[in-house]
C-alpha cells in the first residue's frame, strides 16, 4: 500500500464521514398552503391537536361554500409549537392553528401571529369575559380568539373513596391528610400523582396560590417564577414527594393512565378539559368518576390549567376567511355543538364565551359521572380564577428549564432554575427586563 | 459542462500522484465526456444538499433575532458576528453536552465494537447451516426504525408497565433503569441491540474475505479456534473494524432520539440539553435561536471531523503494526 493512496483514502473517508454528520438535523414538513384562485372557494389549513377537531371541521366544512377547511392533526405541547414555529419560519406554515393562552405572548413577539386587532377585536372585546381578553391581548393587540376557560378541577373516584374511608379534600391541607391516610391503608396505591414532567401543571397550582410568574411593568418584563406563593407550592409537593405520599409518573404517560385505570391513583388533578379525555382513557370506569373543586390555601381560588385559543399564522393570505372560521369555531353554537359531538374524542373543554357555555353544557353527555353537571361545577371555577396572571415571552424555554432541574433536584430548584431562564432569555433576545 | 480544452493536460495528469493508477487517465475526449455525466449528478446533488445546506448554516451562525421593550412589535435580524459561537461556548449545557457524550462513547464504543466482533467470530465459526439463520437473527433488530425501538425498550424500562421489571420484582429484585447510575447503560444496551447486528454483518462479511488456506495453515500450526480468532482473523479485517469504528463514532456523537426519548419519559439525569444534537435542537426550536443552533451544529461537525481524521489516523498506524 503506497502512502499517497492511503493519505488519499483517509482523506476521502474523513470527508465522507463529516458529510454523513451534516446531513443531519435539517427537518422540514408539512403542506404547502393551497392559493385560492378565482371563484374556487378558499381552502384553509387547519392544526391542531384539540379533542373533538374533526367533527368540528367536518360541520363547517357542510355549512360553508366559500371557505373549505383543511385539518392536520400535530402533537401537543413542546413538539407541537415547534412545528408551527418552524413552519412560519419555512412559509409553509397553516392558516389556523390552535395557540394555547400560556404561548400566546411568546408566538406573538416571535412574529409568528397576525394581529387581529382589525378582524377579531370587536368580537373578543364583546363577547368574552375581561380576565380572558387579557391573556390573548398585548401591546393593545388582539392576537388570538379565546376558546375555552381552564379553571382547574379535582377528579376522584368516587367507589375508592368510599373503600378507603376518605373525605373529599377541600383544602391542601386535607389533601396532604387524605394522601398520608391512603398509603396507610395500602401501600401500593396512593391519593394522586404529581409529574415533575408537567410544568404546565404547577403554574396552575402557583397561579391558585396567587403566584405570578410574569408581569409587564411599563415597557418591561418582570418576571416572578420563584415568588413566594410559587415557592409555597413547590416546598408543599416537594415534601409530599419526599414522604412517599403521591406518585410521580411522567404526566400524560401510559403508566400513569394505567395507574388511574387500575385503583393505583385514586384521583387526578386536572381541569374543566380532562372529562372529555376521561371517556376515551378509561371507558370501564365510567360512572365512577365524580369532579370538585380544586383544593385549597383556605379560601376559595383557581387557576387556568391550559386553555385554548385560535390563531392567524404569519404567512397565511386568507386572515379574513380564518377569522370567519375562528369566529366560528369560538362563538357560533354550531361550532361548540359539533365539538362536543365528536364520536371517537368529544371534548368536554369549558367554553369562554357564556352563551357558549350554555350551548356546550347542554350538549354534555354527563353519563359517564353519574348524571354530575360538570360544566356548572367548571362554570363556577371560572369565576374563582384569580385574576392578573400574565404568561411570559419565553414561555416554553422556562418550562423545559423548571422540568429539567425539578426532575434533579425537585421543585423548589425547579422554579429557580425558571426564574433564571426567564430573565436570562428575556434579556439575550433585547427585550426589556423590570429592575 | 465544459470538458478540459487542453488536450496536453490529459498526458501530464498521469503523472499526478492523485489520478490513480496509470491507464485509467488516459481517456479519449469521448471518454472523458462520458465520465463527467457520470459524475456531475453527483456533484450538483452534493452541491445541492451538502455545499449549499452548510453554507447556510454559517449564514445563519452570524446573525440574531433582536426585539425591544414588550417584544410585540416584531423582530429585527441584526449582524452578530461570532457572538453566536461565544454564546453555545459560553453555555454550561453546551459544554456539558460534550461530557456527556464523551462518557457515552467510552462505554459504547467497546460494548458495540467488541461485541460485534465477538458474534461475527462465533458466527464465522459457527456450523455452516447455523451460520444464516444467526447472521439473520442477529441483524434483525437493525431492521426496526429506530424510534420504534427506543419505544419499545423505554416501554420495557418503565416501571408499572414492563414485564422485565415485573419478572425482577417477583424474585424480590429491583432495577430502575432510569436512575442517574443506571441511565447511560440503559442508553448504550438500546443503542447497541440497534447496532450491533448490523457491525457483526460488516464484520462477518469481511472475515469471508479471509483466505481459507491461512486459517488452515494456522490450524495446522496448531493454533486453537480462539487463538486463530484473535491472531489471525482480526488483524486481517482491520480495515473492517477501523470503519466501523469509524462509523460508530460519527454515529454517537450525534445521538438523539434515545435521549430524547429518555427526557421525556422522566430519567433525571437526561435534560433537555444533554447531547450536542439535542441542544441544537432546543437552542432553534425551543429558543427560537437558530443563529446559536447554527453555530452549535457546525462546531459539532467541526467535532466530526476532526474525530473522523483521528480514529482513520490511529487506526491505520493499527493496521500497519498488524
Amino acid at each position: 500500500m503506497t502512502r499517497t493512496s492511503r493519505s488519499f483514502r483517509m482523506t476521502a473517508t474523513v470527508a465522507v464521514a463529516a458529510l454523513g454528520l451534516l446531513a443531519t438535523a435539517c427537518g422540514s414538513g408539512g403542506d404547502s398552503t393551497d392559493t385560492a384562485s378565482d371563484g374556487k372557494p378558499v381552502t384553509l389549513n387547519y392544526w391542531t391537536w384539540t379533542l373533538g377537531a374533526k367533527s368540528t371541521v367536518e360541520a363547517f366544512n357542510r355549512t360553508h361554500k366559500d371557505i373549505k377547511v383543511k385539518f392536520s392533526e400535530i402533537p401537543s405541547g413542546t413538539e407541537g409549537y415547534s412545528k408551527l414555529a418552524n413552519a412560519v419560519k419555512a412559509g409553509n406554515a397553516p392558516d389556523v392553528a390552535t395557540i394555547e393562552y400560556q404561548m400566546v405572548p411568546e408566538f406573538a413577539s416571535q412574529g409568528n401571529l397576525i394581529d387581529l386587532s382589525e378582524y377579531a377585536g370587536e368580537t373578543v372585546k364583546t363577547k368574552f369575559p375581561q380576565s380572558i381578553q387579557d391573556l390573548v391581548t398585548f401591546g393593545g393587540k388582539t392576537w388570538t380568539v379565546p376558546y375555552d376557560a381552564a379553571p382547574q378541577m379535582y377528579y376522584y373516584r368516587t367507589d375508592l373513596f368510599e373503600k378507603y374511608g376518605i373525605e373529599v379534600p377541600g383544602t391542601w391541607d386535607e389533601f396532604k391528610t387524605a394522601a398520608e391516610k391512603v398509603k396507610k391503608k395500602d401501600k401500593d396505591v396512593r391519593l394522586a400523582s404529581m409529574p415533575k414532567s408537567d410544568p404546565a401543571l404547577l403554574a396552575a397550582l402557583a397561579w391558585q396560590a396567587g403566584g405570578k410568574w410574569f408581569s409587564i411593568d411599563g415597557d418591561a418584563w418582570k418576571p416572578g417564577v420563584d415568588d413566594a406563593a410559587t415557592n409555597k407550592v413547590a416546598t408543599y409537593w416537594d415534601g409530599l414527594i419526599k414522604d412517599d405520599l403521591v406518585q410521580t409518573f411522567t404526566g400524560w404517560s401510559p403508566e400513569e393512565t394505567k395507574a388511574r385505570a387500575s385503583g393505583k391513583t385514586l384521583s387526578f388533578l386536572g381541569a374543566s378539559w380532562s372529562a372529555g379525555g376521561m371517556k376515551t382513557s378509561m371507558p370501564d370506569l365510567s360512572g365512577k368518576w365524580a369532579a370538585a373543586p380544586m383544593p385549597n390555601w383556605g379560601t376559595a381560588a383557581g387557576g387556568n390549567y391550559g386553555g385554548t385559543s385560535y390563531g392567524v399564522l404569519k404567512g397565511s393570505e386568507h386572515t379574513e376567511a380564518a377569522t370567519e372560521f375562528i369566529t366560528w369555531l369560538t362563538t357560533n353554537k354550531a361550532g361548540v355543538e359539533a365539538r362536543l359531538a365528536d364520536l371517537e374524542s368529544p371534548s368536554s373543554a369549558l367554553p369562554a364565551n357564556p352563551e357558549m357555555r350554555e350551548v356546550a353544557a347542554a350538549k354534555f353527555d354527563t353519563g359517564y359521572f353519574n348524571g354530575q353537571d360538570i360544566y356548572q361545577l367548571a362554570s363556577e371555577q371560572v369565576d374563582a380564577i384569580v385574576p392578573g396572571w400574565t404568561w411570559g415571552p419565553n414561555q416554553m424555554d422556562v418550562y423545559t428549564a423548571i422540568q429539567d432541574e425539578t426532575a434533579k433536584s425537585g421543585f423548589t430548584q425547579g422554579i429557580r432554575a425558571g426564574q433564571e431562564k426567564a430573565e436570562k432569555g428575556i434579556t439575550e433576545r433585547g427585550l426589556e427586563l423590570a429592575k | 459542462m465544459a470538458a478540459p480544452s487542453a488536450p496536453a493536460v490529459g498526458h501530464k495528469a498521469v503523472h499526478a500522484p492523485a489520478a490513480g493508477p496509470p491507464g485509467t487517465s488516459r481517456l479519449r475526449r469521448g471518454q472523458r465526456r462520458t465520465a463527467a455525466l457520470f459524475i456531475v449528478p453527483f456533484f450538483v446533488l452534493f452541491a445541492v444538499v451538502m455545499v449549499a445546506p452548510i453554507g447556510y448554516a454559517v449564514w445563519m451562525s452570524l446573525f440574531e433575532e433582536r426585539s425591544s421593550g414588550l417584544g410585540f412589535g416584531g423582530t429585527e435580524r441584526a449582524f452578530a458576528g461570532l457572538a453566536n459561537y461565544t454564546k453555545a461556548l459560553s453555555d454550561a449545557g453546551f459544554r456539558d453536552s460534550f461530557v456527556h457524550i464523551a462518557l457515552y462513547c467510552a462505554v459504547y464504543i467497546p460494548v458495540m465494537i467488541g461485541g460485534s466482533l465477538a458474534l461475527a467470530l462465533l458466527v464465522d465459526s459457527a456450523l455452516a447451516r447455523a451460520k444464516r439463520f444467526f447472521q439473520l437473527a442477529l441483524f434483525l433488530p437493525h431492521a426496526i426504525p429506530g424510534l420504534i425501538a427506543s419505544i419499545i425498550w423505554i416501554y420495557l424500562y418503565t416501571p408499572g408497565l414492563s414485564p422485565v421489571l415485573d419478572l425482577i420484582g417477583s424474585f424480590g429484585g429491583s432495577w430502575d433503569f432510569y436512575s442517574n447510575d443506571h441511565v447511560l447503560l440503559s442508553m448504550v444496551n438500546l443503542c447497541a441491540w440497534q447496532w450491533m447486528g448490523y457491525n457483526m454483518v460488516i464484520f462477518y462479511a469481511a472475515l469471508q474475505a479471509v483466505p481459507r488456506e491461512v486459517i488452515e495453515a494456522a490450524t495446522v500450526d496448531g493454533a486453537g479456534a480462539f487463538r486463530t480468532a484473535l491472531q489471525i482473523k482480526v488483524p486481517m479485517i482491520a480495515s473492517a473494524v477501523v470503519m466501523t469504528v469509524l462509523f460508530t463514532c460519527v454515529g454517537a456523537i450525534q445521538i438523539f432520539t434515545e435521549p430524547k426519548l429518555l427526557n421525556q419519559r422522566g430519567a433525571p439525569s437526561i435534560d433537555t440539553e444533554w447531547s450536542p444534537t439535542l441542544f441544537i435542537w432546543k437552542a432553534g426550536f425551543v429558543q427560537h435561536d437558530y443563529g446559536t443552533a447554527a453555530a452549535a451544529s457546525l462546531m459539532l461537525a467541526l467535532l466530526g471531523v476532526v474525530l473522523s481524521y483521528l480514529v482513520t489516523r490511529l487506526g491505520n498506524r493499527w493496521k500497519a503494526a498488524q
